[in-house]
């Protein structure tokens, strides 16, 4: 080999300083005064086979595997006596870092460093794996440098944080493939709706955030946060299924809303908890005052996990009447909250809450058994209604659940009554579908609940018997002076007698009232008019013989 | 199956601002940019312009109508993009078309159909069925009169 030929002499001649160069793993080449390579080690060889380095300039050696930079290389060691290594992209995109110093007995070496897979395995640990995109490292650290810059320009920089709706539906039903397939068209979407210089970042599961930066705010972040709601939401076609998400945003922007990485990071946050509370599918800028109205909910989430555990959690009933015999058939199983500082908080407050942090199968699984034993107790075999939450179908246990709530109470299944609201059946259909008529075939009777106020009522009426139409208070309120109201409400009587289903009016409250449900039809009546909800205790009395109830 | 013939069709609202003479150059461009693309995948399909709507049949693999579906959601030259229907189909309808303009002429699409009017279209109360079955017959009557 030539170059080996041609070298022998002078490694032996710099012995024993270059002793060691052969064997080393980094590139290593020698210039003599003239700055041309006048010896390279096998590392170094190899880089630029087949090209032989010896005799060449750097320039000239570079630009033969692609790279420029040759002389700028000269710069920093004529500048600098410590000069910081350069970076080399090459042709085939190997990255070497290039340090050269001179050497005290003239001449310079040139050491060369692959960093490749360094430098990959660095980029990767700030990838997100599945889409590609910055993870929460990475954006954290964006966001340092962002507002370092932005302090010194006095410019603006928004956070937005974005969170999908109804992801979790889409993966639990669908599969983590396609979820995951969602995810990355999700990604590019971001990606379509961002300028250069934005960055986004894929920080949870379903959550997304992106740092922009060198735009007039807040126009810019109200503009960018529009359009990511409008894209995110467009429906998308995956594997053959037609798919629709949404998409919540909150908004931050520094320096208003802090000038911290992390102060702002969690402004967005609140922000977005915000825009989530109200109804998702838009955007919320931070407000001062977020962080106390979050503290209480984080209070009020404590407080709500522990009520089953202490106790606080009671069953009353609202009893159900027979319109022609005036006679008690039911009762509806009502859940109360008895708080030692809250006082009494109301269902509509605290049930959705324990829906949204996931504790509602818990508190509904504790209502169907304590209304199961305590109506096996009473002494006449009335029925027992006893509502479900939409998200107690989730998770498959829901039929094993109220069998077993059965058995232990010994309640004949026959008395008991669930309550569906139309919600129930707006997602996965078919599933919950399987599950009420595995009930039905139990003997369980299932009723609709607040009829009328949801969205396709009557085709879910088609796609399962209900045994009873609990038609919503919302059309029984002042029905003696609407006849719209009475229209509506013969319509849908005569409709369930078609469908062989009975009806029960909800929420009565005066003689005027009563007297039009009973002229339209109906066949059961439940109220503050007839019975308001009252103590376990009180059904019993009730219930006893002696005082069979002649309410009305 | 990712390679089934599938069949895509929705509906939108324009987006594009402008006189009738950019409302025509603006269709022109994503059509012609339609033909070369959806030619190069195998994806056919039908375009009509009404009452300020776009409204659009895919056809062909289900990879194919996925992909460009997904580059059409991207664009903002439209907005409120409605799917009717994504479903197996039994055979293409447009199979001479990688891309057609049905119902008027471009030029007369621009300036007759930018605003909502009561034109008797209105895709918002169609199906995808319906939405499928007019573009058909629109496309069955050009080939018609182009024969
Ligand atoms: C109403 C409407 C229909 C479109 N139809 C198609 C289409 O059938 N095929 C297509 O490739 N692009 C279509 N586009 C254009 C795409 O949105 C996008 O601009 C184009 O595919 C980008 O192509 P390029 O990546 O090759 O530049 C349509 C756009 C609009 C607004």
């Amino acid at each position: 080999m030539t170059i080996v030929g041609s070298l022998k002499d002078v490694v032996r001649a710099r012995q024993p300083r270059i002793s060691a160069l052969p064997e080393m793993a980094a590139a290593v080449l020698i210039l003599d005064e003239d700055r041309k390579v006048e010896y390279v080690n096998a590392s170094a060889e190899k880089l630029f086979m087949p090209v032989d380095p010896i005799g060449c300039t750097l320039s000239a050696l570079f630009a033969s595997c692609g790279a420029t930079g040759g002389d700028e290389v000269f710069v920093a060691v004529d500048t600098s006596a410590e000069p910081a290594p350069m970076r080399l992209r090459l042709s085939d995109d190997r990255l070497l870092d290039c340090t050269l110093r001179s050497l005290s007995s003239g001449g310079f070496v040139v050491s060369m460093d692959d960093v490749t897979t360094y430098v990959r395995n660095a980029e990767l640990a700030e990838r997100d794996a599945l889409t590609g995109l910055a993870n929460r490292k990475a954006l954290r650290d964006r966001l340092v440098e962002r507002l370092a810059s932005a302090a010194r320009t006095g410019d603006a920089t928004a956070v937005l944080y974005v969170d999908l709706d109804r992801f979790k539906a889409v993966n639990d039903t669908l599969g983590h493939p396609l979820g995951d397939a969602l995810l990355r068209k999700v990604a590019e979407r971001f990606k379509s709706a961002l300028r250069d210089g934005d960055v986004v970042a894929r920080i949870g599961g379903d959550e997304f955030a992106v740092i922009q930066s060198n735009a007039p705010q807040p126009a810019a972040a109200t503009a960018l946060a529009t359009r990511l709601v409008d894209l995110i939401s467009r429906a998308y076609a995956i594997d053959g299924h037609m798919l629709h998400i949404g998409a919540s945003v909150g908004v931050a922007i520094a320096p208003d809303d802090g000038y911290e990485p992390d102060v702002l990071l969690k402004n967005a946050d609140l922000a977005l908890y915000r825009a989530k509370a109200e109804g998702r599918g838009c955007h919320r800028f931070f407000e001062p005052g977020m962080d106390e109205r979050m503290q209480a909910r984080r209070s009020m989430e404590i407080d709500l996990r522990r009520a089953l555990a202490l106790k606080q959690l009671e069953l009353v009933y609202q009893p159900q009447f027979d319109l022609a015999s005036s006679d008690i058939i039911g009762f509806e199983a009502l859940i109360r909250w008895h708080h030692p500082t809250r006082g009494l908080v109301p269902p509509e407050e605290f049930i959705p809450f324990a829906e949204e942090i996931g504790v509602i199968s818990a508190i509904g699984e504790w209502v169907l058994r304590t209304a199961c034993k305590q109506a096996a107790a009473w002494p006449k075999p009335v029925a027992i209604a006893v509502n479900l939450s939409a998200l107690q179908f989730r998770g498959g246990k829901l039929a094993e659940t109220v069998i077993s709530a059965l058995a232990q109470s010994q309640l004949p299944v026959q008395r008991l009554e669930l309550e569906i609201t139309e919600g129930a059946l707006l997602n996965n259909t078919d599933d919950v579908l399987n599950v009420l008529n595995r009930l039905r075939e139990l003997g369980v009777a299932v009723s609709m609940d607040d009829f009328g106020t949801g969205y396709s009522s009557l085709g879910y009426l088609q796609k399962f018997s209900f045994n009873k139409i609990k038609i919503d208070q919302c059309f029984i309120r002042d029905i003696d002076t609407h006849a719209d109201r009475q229209a509506i409400l013969r319509a849908v009587t005569s409709l369930a007698v078609a469908l062989r289903m009975k009806t029960i009016a909800e929420g009565v409250e005066t003689e005027a009232e009563l007297a039009c449900i009973r002229a339209a039809g109906c066949d059961e009546v439940q109220g503050y008019l007839t019975g308001r909800p009252m103590p376990g205790g009180a059904v019993m009395a009730l219930l006893e013989p002696a005082c069979s109830a002649e309410n009305f | 199956m990712p390679d089934d013939l599938y069949r895509l069709v929705y509906y939108s609202r324009n987006t594009i601002t402008g006189d009738a003479t950019a409302l025509a150059a603006a269709i022109t461009s994503i059509l012609a940019k339609s033909q070369v693309n959806n030619q190069r995948v195998g994806v056919t399909g039908a375009l009509m312009f009404n009452s300020g709507c776009f409204a659009q049949v895919l056809e062909g693999s289900r990879s194919a109508v996925e992909d460009v579906f997904e580059r059409i959601q991207q664009d903002d030259r439209h907005g409120d993009v409605s799917l009717l229907a994504f479903d197996p189909a039994p055979a293409r309808a447009f199979e001479n078309w990688s891309m057609g303009f049905v119902g008027a002429s471009i030029d007369d699409a621009a300036r007759y159909g930018a605003l909502v009017q009561d034109s008797g279209f209105d895709p918002a109360r169609m199906t995808g069925e319906s939405l499928f079955e007019t573009l058909r017959k629109l496309a069955i009557e050009e080939e018609y009169a182009a024969a």
